[in-house]
């Protein structure tokens, strides 16, 4: 089992019997008892959507799903579709992709995440390096990387980095998080 | 509250005692009212009988079972037991995501229909707040849903604990000036100590307090501070140059403190309503002194990595935004960092600023209070939405039936 805080975007876990993809997840915080985790779910076997709370240390039953490593080949809307070493395409719904659309490039490693023999999302590696297509100018000194000021990558995707972060800069992101790690030489 | 054929006759209320006061404080407010107001039996399940007995001297604290105010108190031993649904309440409240033992849990499971249950969340003024108030929480492994209950500051989440009669009872006090005197006797105060400037203090351990005695001391007004035993011991040891117990007095120029007895709630809330400031912590004091119409300053229970400070700051966005005296305050009080300062908190020259706009101050309070009453009370917005879903599950028995 898992906790909350441990359950990560393309997760499936199950919920009175039933599986679910997590779409969406928001961390708000904080309550005294920790954080409160706000999720966007699919039920894998209606299609119907959810929105639910939980706190952080409500434990859940993550299913251990097949994963197949595949590249992002292209998008035939509403799908995307992924192939793998041996040219095997599978599709995976749009809204299933979760935060992977925050960060999918062309040709983009990940795994893809099957169950019941059916594509059903992805995952991402924990870390991936994108780079910046705009920022405000950087400012030079500031290396206490407190003050952030947001920064597009490639996908129109915003983050915020810190000051000193400039255009063309290739930073190292955690998709588990959407935040900057740091900068990638 | 609930519609006639989804009449709620019985809630229970899990309340565990992490630190302090607050925790049964607010659940005790919340039991009576319901009770009280809604007419619906109440059961309190609270695991620290002495924290409760501090506020409500009537409470024994062996009693496995007992009344008080019309509310059932059940000592809430341990995580064990064996329920069956007849013991299971129609609404079953989990205060502050507090664990409701397994075999409770179970019970609920097999209830036909199955209770209301819902997780009263602690007080934010944060926007967050709003998207996830009311929303439900699948248990993963029990055919039940949770659902999370906020209090707040919009009409888009569950509003403050207040009871009906509260403004009235508010107002009759400070119109009678002999009431008002007669219960600041009690405590031993002087005619020269009720015609200075009273102020009621109450914090966590580790606020600014020796500082902000010496700012009061050289103050050009006479200031009486009135301390509960055993808050801030250490800087009202050191002032008062002896033990802090209830009846202990010292005047230093310009400020005298004295410590009170720890009262239970109804005294607690004449003396917000009988000072002209108020220092409260938490988050049970802090709702009352809102309602008390004076300015107040609050301490807001400690967290990791500060992060209370956003909640400070988010609560004073909306309370304060144009207020500088006030907010600077707050944020030096709780040592959170005011924007563009970087020296230390000068508390002598704060407190010049903030007592100039105390008249300002008091005004937004009334302001704030009736903004704040339009959102409705806490046990009845409560109510609503346990009325509410039982409705919900009502239409889906029928759709599925």
């Amino acid at each position: 089992m898992k906790t909350a805080k441990e359950i990560r975007v393309g997760n499936i876990i199950m919920v009175d019997s039933q599986p679910f993809i997590v779409l969406r997840s928001d961390v708000n915080g904080s309550s005294r008892t920790g954080f409160t985790y706000k999720w966007k779910m699919k039920n894998l076997l209606t299609n119907s959507p959810m929105e639910n709370v939980f706190r952080g240390d409500d434990k859940f039953d993550v299913v251990v799903l097949e994963k197949k490593e595949a590249t992002y080949s292209y998008f035939a809307d509403p799908l995307y579709v992924l192939m793998d070493a041996e040219y095997n395409q599978y599709e995976v719904e749009g809204e299933n992709m979760g935060d992977a659309l925050n960060y999918l490039e062309d040709g983009m490693a990940c795994e893809v995440v099957f169950y019941n023999g059916k594509a059903i999302s992805v995952e991402l590696p924990t870390t991936i390096v994108r780079e910046v297509t705009y920022t405000e100018p950087a400012v030079k000194g500031d290396t206490s990387g407190k003050v952030l000021k947001p920064a597009k990558i490639s996908t129109g995707f915003e983050i915020p980095v810190p000051l000193f972060v400039g255009i063309g800069d290739k930073i190292e992101i955690d998709t588990r998080t959407g935040e900057y790690k740091s900068r990638s030489k | 509250m609930f519609l006639n054929q989804n009449q709620a006759t019985s809630l229970a209320i899990f309340c565990k005692v992490v630190d302090n006061f607050g925790d049964i404080g607010i659940c005790w407010r919340f039991a009576r009212q319901i009770q009280q107001e809604h007419g619906i039996a109440v059961t309190l399940w609270v695991d620290d009988l002495r924290s409760f007995q501090r506020i409500c001297p009537g409470v024994e604290t062996d009693a496995e079972v007992q009344q008080l105010a019309g509310v059932t108190v059940r000592h809430w031993r341990n995580q064990e037991g064996v329920f069956s649904p007849d013991d299971v309440a129609d609404i079953v409240m989990e205060f502050f995501g507090c664990d409701i033992p397994p075999g409770y849990i179970a019970a609920m499971a097999e209830c036909n229909p199955r209770p209301v249950w819902l997780n009263l969340e602690g007080l934010t003024a944060e926007e967050w707040v709003e998207g996830c108030h009311t929303l439900p929480s699948r248990h993963p492994r029990m055919p039940l849903t949770k659902y999370f209950f906020f209090p707040g500051f919009t009409g888009k989440t569950g509003g403050l604990l207040c009871e009906s009669s509260l403004e009235e009872q508010r107002r009759q006090f400070q119109s009678d000036q002999a009431a008002m005197t007669a219960f600041l006797v009690q405590f031993g105060m002087t005619p020269a100590e009720m015609a200075s400037l009273k102020v009621s203090l109450f914090c966590y351990p580790h606020a600014p307090v020796s500082a902000l005695f010496d700012a009061w001391q050289s103050s050009d007004a006479a200031i009486t501070c009135l301390v509960p035993e055993g808050v801030a011991t250490e800087a009202v040891q050191a002032f008062l140059d002896g033990e802090a117990k209830p009846g202990a007095v010292r005047t230093c120029s310009a400020l005298t403190v004295r410590v009170l007895p720890f009262v239970a709630q109804p005294d607690y809330d004449r003396l917000l309503w009988a000072c002209d400031l108020n220092f409260v912590r938490g988050e049970d004091s802090f709702v009352r002194a809102q309602w008390a119409g004076k300015p107040f300053i609050w301490h807001i229970y400690p967290q990791d990595k500060n992060l209370h400070h956003v909640k400070l700051r988010a609560f004073l966005q909306r309370y304060s935004v144009d207020m500088e005296s006030l907010n600077v305050f707050s944020l030096g009080w709780n040592d959170a960092k005011v924007d563009g300062v970087e020296e230390q908190v000068d508390w002598s020259a704060l407190w010049l600023s903030f007592q100039a706009d105390m008249p300002e101050i008091a005004c937004r309070s009334i302001d704030w209070q009736r903004q704040i009453l339009e959102n409705g009370d806490l046990a009845s917005n409560f109510l609503r939405f346990a009325g509410r879903v039982v409705s919900d599950f009502g239409k889906q028995s029928i759709m599925r039936g």
